[in-house]
């Protein structure tokens, strides 16, 4: 086969702008795996030769471990028969060997014959089982450290399938373009009419007439008539053609290969090609190198930590009830899904799951919340289980015990509509890659706190953040507020005006803020807890403080529009929304009622206070430490809040009003939903002052937009969370005291602290409420102050 | 890979109180699929430690056994081969292989497993296989002096067997190897 053909083709292939080989499943895997070379200019014969190395590694493998005890051993005249019997205890035995190869392979049929039974009809045929078998006692035995675990079988079996179909399809199109993929090459000798070349009988080739020869002839056939062909077939030829580079042995679908193709498709999808996300691990129990836990649980918590960044009431819901996220994520991640969904869908998730590239994006010395999320594969698969979720969130928001919300995570429903779950999965990839990165901004905060990582990784020590120009606009932004906010009250009346310019500062500030978290230390237990109750018993009161807020607010300012929009906005929510909006509005309505509306994000209810602290410490602290430009209202809430205590307590100690405030808060609202930020509002409070508490603000306030986002539709909730950044950028302005706010939440605010944050927050709602608007004018003041500066 | 126990003639409590502890700990259940015991086990305890080795046992009726109910004779089949089984004391002379072989011939098998002797022998004869797997504790024996534990294990595959003997010489586990090809038709020798 001459070159140039391969070469038009190749590029063809890759100047195509969707994938290469796209309809050819096997060959595309096998690249996306590693098997085979990626790089673009990669050309079939390049493809083959890589093919038929693997092809022969996998020969030699097979011939070494499947060893046959009775065959007489080179060069070993009389085995020690006292090791070599087969009753030895010794391990070094054949027979030993034997032994422990039956015991894998018992353990191995016993999952195979469970396997697919509704596709029973290719994967119980004889052939493929041994097939299988083969390949996972091969895999098993070259690495014992791992074993076989069950599992296993069902990650190798669509791979098996993808191959099986490939060639199926070759043998369609064979089928169909005869001329094209036979051998014959003496066909030209034959008259049009002749009876045998009728019937396409194959020919030996006559070796005599020289290669060159049948060459000849065979491009002279496809020549002609290779632009007849459209590009897939055209590749298909080369694929399978067998007088290509590596001859045989290259032909890319191969029957006779198939098991050598699988074993290394297998093995490469097994250790992640050296990448972040190997499968194998997951199923090992042994402890990761970056934390304490297995991989698995890892991976699990980085779900809930994700799934907390999205749509934190679905998570403290799940933490409420105590559904670990391992008792579903183990199954859903140790066989990729595979178990949810069927194997149609399954291969279409695989599809875009392998095309997520699997190597380390993060340079070596960023911190890191989860091992998992360093590659786009990873963070694939935390955001197809966290869209997942968000499938039923209704079903599960709906139980009540964690055997029924068990239940329904491990029944997903069938057919799901895979379009809009990848589309989210695939938005949800790039937040979990964000999130992933540890903030170095909250570096001197951690200096002063002792958090410790729930987690049990080092607080981040790496180089500070890009986003320090941005901390030293804060601290003076801040500063400013401060002074302003306490000149004088008659400014709200002016904050009419200028709210609506704030939702172009928030604009602004967003796009200022996209930048990746600026605090991410995770909480401690205790404080995160409260924060979470506190917030959910916000959220559920939300409705009836927005009432009062409102009321206060109409009574007090008659003739201003724009935060009766806000308001009503907030008062919207509750309507419009679900829990996330209502507790958005309700953290707004508490940062417009007074500072230490802490628990901004998280209306909660102050006897739930103490319960849950340690679920919800973690979460609260992937919530506050997760700030994401666009992430996370609830942090932003929170700072807000913090700012808001701030405020109050502008003298020695601000916790204790806050707390105060917050317990009041609490005292009248029933359930909460979100994380914890009330948590951390103390601690923030108590952290020093140079922290970023405009950046945090900012994020917070992007948090309450995107809270709600997984409930409502984008443009309201972008328009609602344009109002409510717009509110808390106001409130946490008015604050002044923003920097303990800081995103650097080192909270380590006890369960006391909380109780009394979230009694503060009541309080401080209820007595402040007329504060808001003076805030609310404050905060335009700033902004427009800030926009000019 | 069929693996087949021979053993008998333990003559447990009489004669001895127990396994020798170097075969106790080589045989562990699940490696054996099928047990030939030839007999005087003698007693019940014998026969559940067997059965626990292997669910497939199969004993025949020594002189000293205390259960009644095995038979004199056994033949069954395991892969390509007959095997037969039989305590050897109703064969007189004991030991003797021309009157053994004419019992191979009477039960049409092809491997032929007896005791009594309490001596290891295996003989290629007339196109089968004759074993005896001696005592398995080294009982005491008024035809045999000095008799060493020892017993026989085969592999059976296709037509193919590797007859492993174990024997305790000197307190140290000695393994021996025959190997016995059945040819497919013919009844020659060896």
């Amino acid at each position: 086969m001459n070159s140039s053909p391969v070469d038009a083709s190749a590029s063809d292939a890759s100047s195509m702008p969707q994938k290469r080989f796209s309809n050819l499943r096997s060959v595309r895997w096998r690249i996306d795996l590693g098997v085979l070379p990626s790089s673009p200019p990669a050309s079939i014969d390049d493809i083959r030769r890589v093919t038929a190395d693997t092809r022969r590694r996998y020969a030699n493998l097979r011939r070494r471990l499947l060893i046959d005890h009775h065959s007489p051993k080179y060069g070993k005249a009389s085995p020690d028969l006292t090791v070599d019997n087969p009753l030895s205890q010794n391990p070094d035995s054949t027979w030993g060997r034997f032994f422990s190869y039956a015991e894998l392979g018992k353990m191995i049929d016993q999952d195979l014959s469970r396997l697919y039974p509704e596709h029973s009809g290719y994967f119980h045929t004889p052939i493929c089982q041994a097939l299988l078998r083969r390949i996972l006692l091969l895999w098993c035995l070259q690495h014992p450290e791992y074993g076989y675990r069950q599992g296993m079988h069902e990650l190798l079996a669509p791979l098996v399938y993808v191959l099986h179909f490939d060639l199926d399809h070759l043998t369609q199109v064979q089928k169909l373009y005869e001329d094209f993929f036979s051998d014959e090459f003496d066909k030209i000798s034959f008259p049009e009419g002749d009876f045998l070349s009728s019937h396409r009988i194959r020919r030996v080739k006559n070796w005599e007439s020289g290669i060159e020869i049948e060459n000849n002839l065979h491009k002279i056939t496809n020549d002609h008539s290779r632009d007849e062909l459209d590009p897939d077939t055209r590749e298909m030829l080369l694929l399978s053609d067998s007088y290509g580079a590596e001859g045989e042995l290259g032909v890319i679908l191969s029957e006779r290969f198939m098991e050598h193709d699988a074993y290394f498709m297998f093995e490469n999808l097994m250790f992640g090609d050296q990448g972040v996300v190997s499968m194998a691990s997951f199923f090992s129990p042994v402890a990761g190198s970056n934390s304490n836990l297995p991989p698995v649980i890892e991976a699990s918590s980085a779900l809930y930590y994700l799934l907390s960044i999205v749509d934190s009431s679905l998570h403290s819901h799940l933490v409420e009830l105590e559904v670990e996220p391992q008792y579903f994520a183990l199954r859903w991640l140790r066989v990729l899904f595979g178990r949810e969904f069927c194997l149609d869908d399954l291969l279409v998730i695989w599809d875009e799951l392998f095309y997520s590239s699997n190597s380390r994006y993060l340079d070596n010395d960023v911190e890191f919340n989860f091992e998992v999320l360093c590659s786009p594969r990873g963070a694939f698969i935390a955001a197809l289980a966290v869209s997942m979720l968000l499938y039923v969130r209704s079903l599960l928001l709906a139980t009540e015990t964690a055997t029924t919300c068990l239940q329904r995570l491990l029944s997903f429903p069938q057919n799901p509509d895979m379009k809009k779950l990848i589309e989210q999965a695939k938005s949800l990839q790039v937040l979990a890659l964000e999130s992933n990165i540890l903030s170095s901004s909250c570096q001197t905060y951690s200096n002063k706190n002792q958090l410790t990582i729930c987690r049990g990784y080092s607080l981040p020590s790496a180089s500070a953040l890009p986003k320090t120009s941005l901390n030293v606009i804060a601290d003076r932004y801040w500063e400013e507020q401060w002074r302003v906010l306490h000149k004088d009250e008659e400014l709200r009346k002016q904050s009419n005006g200028h709210l609506s310019s704030s939702g172009i500062m928030k604009k602004i500030l967003t796009k200022r803020l996209s930048f990746s978290r600026t605090n991410s230390e995770p909480f401690e237990g205790n404080n995160a807890h409260a924060l979470s109750s506190v917030r959910r018993r916000l959220f559920d009161d939300s409705s009836e403080v927005i009432e009062a807020a409102k009321d206060h607010v109409k009574s007090e300012c008659n003739e201003s529009p724009v935060i009766s929009n806000n308001l009503n906005v907030g008062k919207g929510f509750p309507e419009e929304l679900a829990d996330q909006r209502t507790s958005n509005c309700m953290v707004e309505e508490t940062f417009l009622s007074g500072h230490n509306a802490l628990v901004v994000s998280t209306p909660t209810s102050p006897h739930d206070i103490g319960n849950d602290h340690e679920n919800e410490s973690e979460k609260s602290s992937i919530t506050s430490n997760s700030f994401l430009g666009d992430n996370d209202e609830e942090t932003i809430s929170m700072e807000e809040s913090c700012s808001q205590n701030k405020q109050d307590e502008e003298s020695t100690n601000m916790e204790e009003p806050c707390c105060q405030n917050l317990d009041k808060q609490l005292a009248q609202d029933a359930e909460a939903t979100s994380s914890g930020d009330v948590d951390s509002i103390p601690e923030q409070i108590a952290a020093p002052k140079d922290q970023k508490p405009f950046a945090g603000k900012f994020q917070w306030l992007w948090r309450f937009g995107r809270g709600s986002k997984e409930e409502n539709q984008e443009s309201k909730r972008s328009q609602n969370a344009g109002h409510i950044q717009k509110d808390g950028f106001d409130i946490s302005q008015c604050d002044g005291t923003y920097a303990s706010c800081g995103i650097n939440k080192r909270i380590e605010v006890g369960d006391k602290k909380v109780m009394d944050t979230i009694r503060n927050l009541g309080q401080s709602m209820l007595e402040h409420i007329q504060v808001r608007y003076s805030y609310l004018s404050l905060v335009s003041i700033c902004l427009s102050f800030h926009l000019i500066s | 890979m069929v693996l087949v126990l021979a053993i008998g003639d333990l003559h447990i409590p009489h004669r001895a109180p127990d396994l020798p502890a170097k075969f106790k700990s080589m045989l562990v259940p699940g490696k054996i699929q099928h047990i030939l015991c030839t007999g005087n086990l003698c007693i019940k305890e014998v026969h559940d430690y067997l059965k626990s080795l292997s669910p497939d046992l199969h004993i025949t009726r020594g002189e000293y056994d205390e259960d009644v109910r095995y038979p004199e004779n056994k033949t069954l089949s395991i892969g390509q081969f007959k095997l037969g089984l039989c305590h050897g004391h109703q064969i007189v002379p004991w030991g003797d292989l021309d009157s053994l072989a004419m019992l191979q011939r009477q039960l049409d098998i092809d491997i032929l497993v007896t005791g009594h002797t309490h001596q290891f022998k295996a003989y290629k004869h007339e196109g089968g296989v004759i074993i005896n797997p001696g005592s398995a504790t080294g009982a005491y024996s008024s035809i045999t002096y000095d008799a060493n534990p020892s017993f026989v294990l085969m592999d059976i595959d296709g037509l193919r067997v590797v007859v492993y003997v174990y024997e305790l010489i000197d307190g140290e586990v000695k393994v021996d190897k025959i190997d016995f090809k059945k040819t497919a038709t013919t009844q020659s020798a060896h």
